[in-house]
């Protein structure tokens, strides 16, 4: 009997889910438990395993497609077990008829389709061209017309001779550093025509890809079909499912919400100062707090007091979280990561050090499981290091606000008629006017720079 | 080493059985007769003599008393070696081998057993509808039943014994063209497998296949006669840039079913080559074990070489076109690539 391919329930707020891409084509062979399709959360991007063993034998979504949580969106065949006839009620049993009144009848007429004839002929391949076609990534259209089997159909022998002619000609140095880059030769240009793909040619793809993972991504128009954006040399680049998911969220974030960022500069001396005596106090420890790590500890007190901007919205209902989880953005090679600190509100320094620590070097060595990526309810933005003094960070939604810290840089002020040395900090909050007005959003802030400059008020 | 037919391997391998074991015995149409033949192709010649009538029972022309008589000694302890004469014959016992000698030890629980053993000539010799038949896959649907096919000397001797010494009802199919192509009996047309075949005691045991010939670009399986046609169209495929990969399975209850996957998996075609008539034979079986437990790894259909749904035709021009030969086989494989 055909095995449904559900979409598990991976979203909290949310009763859809988008079809990033099929990871498998109709006709692929499939096994449990390897990557069947990737799907987008309000979260992230990720992978959905194949239930069972088998061919994929039927889609009914497509790549952009929203798909509803727990719906089936395909089939997959069981090896050796015959499907048509389990598919329909066996003999004596009826279906009912609020099933059959319930049945829309332009989606059976789809359904019954077979997939391949909405999108041409059907390729003819023996299994065993399709099974080493499938592990080499190759899309057998690829091959439509090139069959020397019998009756033309695309044999083993075809698709070893496409790869041998198609194989990227690379020297050792080069295939190691694509290799550890996680680049696919295809896609690196020589710089000669007909040459090897040389050490400086991955350099200068994998410089081009960084360039663009770097770049502003809400002001592209980028939605997850478009799989490619130009590089440094011209040459697409094809889109990561972490990048692409940004571009999407990213757009989102700004054509849905009403954004309007907030800037303020704190006088920071006090509490560099704080953090040098903390730092002497607790002496050595594994992870030494940073002055993020005060900032996340400020801002979770604060949010106690401003429970509105400690929430999502999904356009209707503003839901005000109980408990303070904030996501700290991370900037990483496959691009902004969000891990979140979860239960923010009831850690203490040194507790949000050591797990801002441990999420922060899992961000970047790509080890972030996806529910260590869910379920924040505010994003802290820190660019400081960057050299940035102020900027309008972007909500990451469906959460209402997002804090921008900007750089700690050394600054004069005239207190009583004297220049003293200060630590001028700058601190922006992007809130979702829809439901936060500028009135409490700015009362947000100013407490936060308050406790900057003020921190021994933490103890009231 | 001595060589011998298979025809002298099978005597050989009655008589080292017979000397081990007094319950062994063998009884058939005219097989210990003065002046005969040492039944119908000359496997027990001269047995008669040495181990006196006894032992070597001459029964009436009754199949059907013949199965009888195995069933109940084996039943009863002795160890009977059946001679058919014809395969064909085997339908005048069909009842006694189905019904009985099949399903007693099942129905008892195991306090019966039938080890018996039917050695059945069969292949299309000019003999016509009646005599010609070959009959496996009749055999290879009824559980309960062994089927052993020896196609060289080595295997008849030591199969046979495997036979003898088995449990359970064996039924071991002789090729008549395989016997030998000199003595009394010696067929037209007939391939003499005379191969090296020791002088010790040794099985072989049901359920090894055995490659006859390695090759990396189709997998060819074929029993008995087809065996020596498949590895001819090997060779001459080997000249036109095919390796075929040739396979005798042996015995077909049990089959060496992994031996078969393990080569498809290597070569991603398969060939399965029977003298029996096409539909619902042992090649069939094969095609479905192999179309379900390695399916992905198959570069094109499977093909069966077999014979047309019609009896054996008598008229020789017409037997020839009937039993698949070297040509078919050959175009058959090609059609593959």
């Amino acid at each position: 009997m055909p095995v449904d391919i559900l979409v598990p329930p991976l979203s909290q707020t949310l009763d859809t889910l988008v079809l990033v891409e099929w990871l498998k084509k109709v006709g692929d062979p499939v096994q449990k438990g390897e990557p069947l399709f990737t799907v987008e959360t309000d979260k992230a991007t990720l992978e959905v395993e194949a239930p069972a063993d088998g061919v994929l034998a039927s889609v009914h979504a497509q790549a952009g497609d929203e798909i509803q949580i727990r719906g089936v969106i395909g089939h997959i065949q069981e090896p050796g077990k015959p499907g048509a006839p389990e598919e329909f009620p066996a003999l004596g049993e009826v279906t009912s008829s609020d099933e059959l009144a319930d049945l829309d009848e332009t989606k059976v007429l789809e359904e019954l389709k077979d997939p391949q004839d909405l999108k041409g002929p059907r390729i003819f391949a023996s299994p065993r061209a399709r099974q080493l076609a499938f592990k080499k990534g190759l899309a057998l259209k690829e091959l439509d017309g090139c069959g020397t089997g019998p009756q033309g159909m695309i044999v083993e022998k075809d698709v070893r001779a496409y790869l041998e002619q198609n194989k990227p000609r690379a020297t050792p140095l080069a295939q190691r550093m694509a290799q550890e880059a996680g680049l696919d030769l295809t896609t690196v240009p020589p710089s000669q025509q007909g040459e090897r793909i040389r050490k400086a040619d991955v350099a200068a793809t994998l410089a081009g890809a960084n360039m663009h993972s770097q770049a502003p991504t809400a002001s592209s128009p980028t939605g997850p079909e478009d799989k490619m954006v130009g590089g440094a040399a011209g040459k697409g680049v094809p889109l990561s499912p972490t990048r692409k998911t940004i571009a999407t969220r990213m757009t989102q974030s700004h054509q849905t919400s009403a954004p309007v960022t907030y800037m303020s500069e704190a006088d920071a001396t006090r509490l560099v100062k704080l953090r040098k005596n903390v730092l002497k106090e607790i002496g050595q420890v594994e992870t030494r707090p940073t002055l993020t790590d005060f900032i996340i500890r400020i801002t979770a007190h604060v949010l106690k007091k401003h429970p509105q901007l400690n929430a999502t919205f999904d356009g209707s209902f503003l839901d005000i979280s109980q408990a303070i989880h904030i996501g700290l953005a991370v900037d990483t090679e496959r691009g902004l990561l969000v891990p979140v600190l979860p239960d923010t509100g009831q850690m203490g320094l040194l507790q949000i050090a050591d797990m801002r620590s441990r999420l922060v070097q899992k961000a970047l060595s790509g080890g972030l499981k996806p529910e260590e990526m869910s379920g924040g309810t505010f994003t802290l933005s820190n660019l400081g290091k960057l050299g940035i003094d102020h900027f309008t960070p972007i909500i990451n939604p469906p959460q209402v606000a997002i804090l921008g810290v900007g750089r700690l840089r050394e600054a004069s002020a005239v207190r009583k008629g004297k220049a003293r040395k200060r630590y001028s900090l700058g601190l922006s909050v992007t809130c979702d006017h829809r439901v936060i007005d500028g009135a409490p959003a700015a009362r947000f802030l100013g407490d936060i720079c308050r406790l900057v400059e003020e921190p021994h008020l933490f103890w009231l | 080493m001595p060589k011998m037919t298979i025809a002298e391997a099978l005597r050989q391998a009655i008589r080292e059985e017979m000397h081990r074991d007094a319950r062994v015995f063998c009884l058939g149409e005219d097989i210990g007769i003065e002046g005969g033949f040492g039944g119908a192709f000359t496997v027990t010649l001269g047995l008669s003599q040495e181990f006196g009538h006894q032992r070597i029972l001459d029964t009436p022309i009754s199949e059907a008393a013949i199965a009888g008589l195995a069933i109940g000694a084996a039943v009863a302890g002795m160890r009977p070696i059946a001679d058919v004469q014809y395969g064909d014959f085997l339908f005048n016992m069909m009842d006694q081998l189905a019904n009985e000698a099949a399903k007693l030890r099942y129905m008892s629980g195991g306090t019966l057993s039938v080890p018996m053993v039917m050695r059945a000539p069969i292949g299309a010799t000019a003999r016509g509808a009646q005599h010609a038949q070959s009959l496996e896959a009749f055999f290879t649907h009824i559980p309960g039943i062994k089927v052993a096919c020896p196609a060289t000397a080595y295997d008849a001797k030591g199969l046979l014994k495997s036979a003898v010494r088995d449990e359970n009802p064996v039924i071991l199919f002789e090729h008549k063209l395989l016997y030998g192509s000199k003595g009394p009996r010696s067929e037209k047309g007939a391939v003499s497998p005379v191969g090296e075949v020791p002088e010790e005691d040794y099985l072989v045991p049901f359920g090894q296949g055995v490659i006859r010939r390695p090759g990396g670009d189709v997998t060819i399986v074929a029993n008995l006669l087809m065996l020596y046609r498949s590895l001819s169209a090997a060779e001459t495929l080997a000249g036109k840039g095919i390796q075929a990969e040739v396979i005798d399975p042996r015995s077909l209850v049990p089959l060496d079913k992994e031996l078969i996957l393990s080569s498809v998996r290597k070569t991603g075609r398969l060939v399965i080559v029977e003298e029996d008539n096409l539909s619902g034979g042992w090649g069939a079986e094969i095609a479905a074990i192999v179309a379900d437990e390695a399916f992905m790894w198959l570069d094109a259909p499977i093909k069966r070489v077999a014979a047309p749904d019609v009896p054996p035709p008598f008229a020789p021009v017409l037997e020839r076109e009937y039993v698949p030969n070297e040509g078919k086989i050959i175009n058959t494989v090609l059609s593959l690539f």
